[in-house]
C-alpha cells in the first residue's frame, strides 16, 4: 500500500512540475524570437554545469535584471525584461529542474 | 731453481679489504649510474611530454572550434566530433561527464598533461565559455612507447659503457692499491727466503753433533745445558722446516706416498718429547693404526705443527691428547685457549695472537694450506683458559 502512495505521489509531483511548466514557461515563451531550446543554450554557454545553471536561471527569476540576462543586449533593448509573475520558489525549481531535464545536453550527444 | 711461492699472494686480512673496497666502489658505480639513468629517464620523459603538449594542443584547438559550432546547432546537430589522430570527451565545470569516448576513465583534472596507467596520453584544456556546458576538453592519444625503448636502449648501451670504463678504472685503482701490499710481502718473503738458506748447514750442524755427543760422559750440569741447547735448536728446526715448506719449492715436497700415520706421530712425538719435558707437560697417546696415500714430509708439517702449538700454548705442568683414527687425527691441549671471535682467523699466515710466544704466525697456515691440499676438513674448538682442540678428518 506504502509502495503505490510513494508512487502516486512522484507522478503527481512530477505530473505538478510539468504542469507548471506548460502552463507558465511554454505558454508565454512560444511567441519570443528565441525558442527555450536556445535560451538553455545561453544559459548552458554562460554558467556550464547543472547546478550553476539553475543556481544562475534561480536568481534571475528572483532578481531579474538586464544585468545578469543572457539574452543579447539588442534583444533587451528591444523587448525589455520579460515578467514572469511570481509561482512561489519551489514551484519555480520544478519549473526549471523540468527545463533542465528537457533541454539538457548530457545524453543526447551522438 | 728455488722459486717463491707466496710472491703473489696476499693475506686474508687485505682480502677481506679488498673486497670491502670493491663492494664499496661497486655500489658506487651502481649508484651514481643509476643516479644518472633516472635523471636521463626523467629528461626524456619531459622531452617527449613537451613534443605531445605541442601536438595535443593544436588537437584541442581545433576540436574545442568543432564544439564551438556544435553548440550554436544543437540538438539538430547532435554528432559529437571525432577525429582520427585522437579520442576526446567533455566534461563540465562539476567534473560532470558530459560525453565521452575515452578508452581510459582515468582522468586527474589537477593536471595539464600525463600518462595513464593503461599506456594513454591525456591532455585537458580548459575552455573559458562552456560551449555545450563543457570546462574540459580531454584528448586522448595512445602512448607508443617508443621514448620509453630508445630511453632504455640508451641507457644499455651507454650504462654498459660507463661500467666498462668504471671498471678498467677500478682495476688500475685496485692495482694502485695493492702495489704497496705487494711490494711488502715480496720483502718479508725474500728475506725470509734469504734467512732460511743461511739457515741450514749451522742448525743441521748443531742438532747432528749434540746427537752424536756422549750425555752420560759430561757431568749433570752440563748435560742440562746441552738439553737446553737441543731444544732451542729443535725449536729452530720446526722453524725452518716451516720457512722451508712455505717460500721454496722443494723436490722432498712433491711425491706421494702410503703412509702410517701413527708411525710418523710416534716419530714427531719422541722428537719433541724433549721440548714437552722442559715444560713438564705429558703426552697421552691413543694411536691406531691409519694409512694414507700423502707426501711424508708434508704431513710431518702438519703434525709438527700441531704439537709444536699444542706445547708452545699449553700451561706449566699441562697436558696433550693425541687421538688417531682411521678417519681423523686430533690434537687437545689443556693451554691458554682462543678467543671465539678469533678462532676464524687462526689460519691466516702471520698472524699470531699471543705475542709471549715466538713464531712467524706461520704453522697453522701451513697445516690448513696442506689439509686444502688433499681435500681434508679441519675443526678447531677453543675455550679460553681450558685448552684448543685441532681435528683433521678425510
Amino acid at each position: 500500500m506504502v509502495r503505490y502512495i510513494f508512487i502516486f505521489m512522484i507522478f503527481f509531483s512530477s505530473s505538478l512540475s510539468s504542469d507548471i511548466y506548460s502552463q507558465k514557461c511554454v505558454g508565454c515563451h512560444r511567441d519570443m524570437p528565441y525558442s527555450l531550446q536556445e535560451i538553455f543554450m545561453k544559459y548552458l554557454l554562460a554558467y556550464g554545469g547543472e547546478n550553476n545553471v539553475k543556481a544562475g536561471m534561480l536568481h534571475y527569476f528572483i532578481y531579474p535584471s538586464k544585468d545578469i540576462s543572457v539574452m543579447p543586449k539588442g534583444f533587451l533593448d528591444e523587448k525589455g525584461i520579460m515578467d514572469h509573475g511570481y509561482i512561489g520558489k519551489e514551484n519555480l525549481q520544478r519549473s526549471i529542474d523540468r527545463y533542465w531535464e528537457l533541454y539538457k545536453v548530457k545524453g543526447r550527444l551522438k | 731453481m728455488l722459486k717463491n711461492r707466496v710472491t703473489n699472494l696476499l693475506l686474508a686480512n687485505e682480502k677481506r679489504s679488498l673486497y670491502r673496497f670493491l663492494i664499496l666502489y661497486i655500489v658506487m658505480m651502481i649508484g651514481i649510474i643509476s643516479l644518472i639513468s633516472i635523471y636521463y629517464y626523467q629528461y626524456q620523459k619531459q622531452l617527449m611530454m613537451l613534443n605531445k603538449r605541442v601536438i595535443l594542443s593544436d588537437y584541442a584547438s581545433e576540436q574545442a572550434r568543432k564544439i564551438k559550432s556544435l553548440h550554436f546547432l544543437f540538438p539538430e546537430q547532435n554528432i559529437y566530433p571525432r577525429d582520427s589522430r585522437f579520442v576526446s570527451a567533455i566534461y563540465d565545470l562539476e567534473y560532470q561527464k558530459i560525453f565521452s569516448l575515452l578508452k581510459s576513465n582515468e582522468i586527474n583534472f589537477d593536471r595539464e598533461l600525463y600518462i595513464t596507467k593503461d599506456k594513454k596520453i591525456h591532455f585537458i584544456k580548459s575552455f573559458d565559455d562552456y560551449y555545450l556546458g563543457a570546462k574540459y576538453l580531454i584528448l586522448e592519444i595512445d602512448d607508443d612507447e617508443l621514448w620509453l625503448h630508445n630511453t632504455w636502449q640508451n641507457i644499455i648501451i651507454y650504462g654498459g659503457f660507463a661500467i666498462f670504463i668504471f671498471s678498467i678504472i677500478g682495476f688500475f685503482l685496485l692495482n694502485l692499491f695493492l702495489s704497496p701490499m705487494k711490494t711488502s710481502l715480496n720483502i718479508m718473503d725474500r728475506f725470509i727466503k734469504d734467512t732460511t738458506h743461511e739457515l741450514n748447514t749451522p742448525l743441521s750442524a748443531i742438532l747432528t753433533n749434540i746427537e752424536m755427543m756422549d750425555l752420560d760422559a759430561i757431568n749433570e750440569d752440563n748435560r742440562k745445558k746441552i738439553n737446553r741447547i737441543n731444544i732451542a735448536a729443535k725449536t729452530v728446526s720446526v722453524l725452518y722446516n716451516d720457512l722451508t715448506y712455505i717460500t721454496l719449492e722443494n723436490d722432498i715436497y712433491k711425491s706421494n706416498e702410503k703412509i702410517n700415520l701413527k708411525n710418523i706421530i710416534e716419530e714427531r712425538v719422541e722428537y719433541f718429547d724433549i721440548l714437552a719435558r722442559s715444560k713438564e707437560i705429558s703426552f697421552t697417546l691413543d694411536l691406531n693404526d691409519s694409512f694414507l696415500v700423502v707426501n711424508k714430509n708434508k704431513f710431518t708439517r702438519v703434525i709438527d705443527n700441531l704439537i709444536s702449538n699444542a706445547i708452545k700454548y699449553n700451561k706449566r705442568k699441562g697436558h696433550i691428547n693425541i687421538k688417531l683414527f682411521e678417519n681423523s687425527f686430533t690434537v687437545e691441549d689443556l693451554g691458554i685457549g682462543i678467543e671465539p671471535d678469533k678462532i676464524r682467523y687462526i689460519f691466516d699466515r702471520y698472524s699470531r695472537f699471543n705475542s709471549s710466544e715466538g713464531g712467524f704466525g706461520i704453522g697453522l697456515s701451513i697445516v690448513k694450506n696442506i689439509i686444502d691440499e688433499y681435500g681434508m676438513q679441519i675443526v678447531v674448538k677453543s675455550k679460553i683458559n681450558e685448552g684448543t682442540s685441532i681435528t683433521i678428518t678425510w
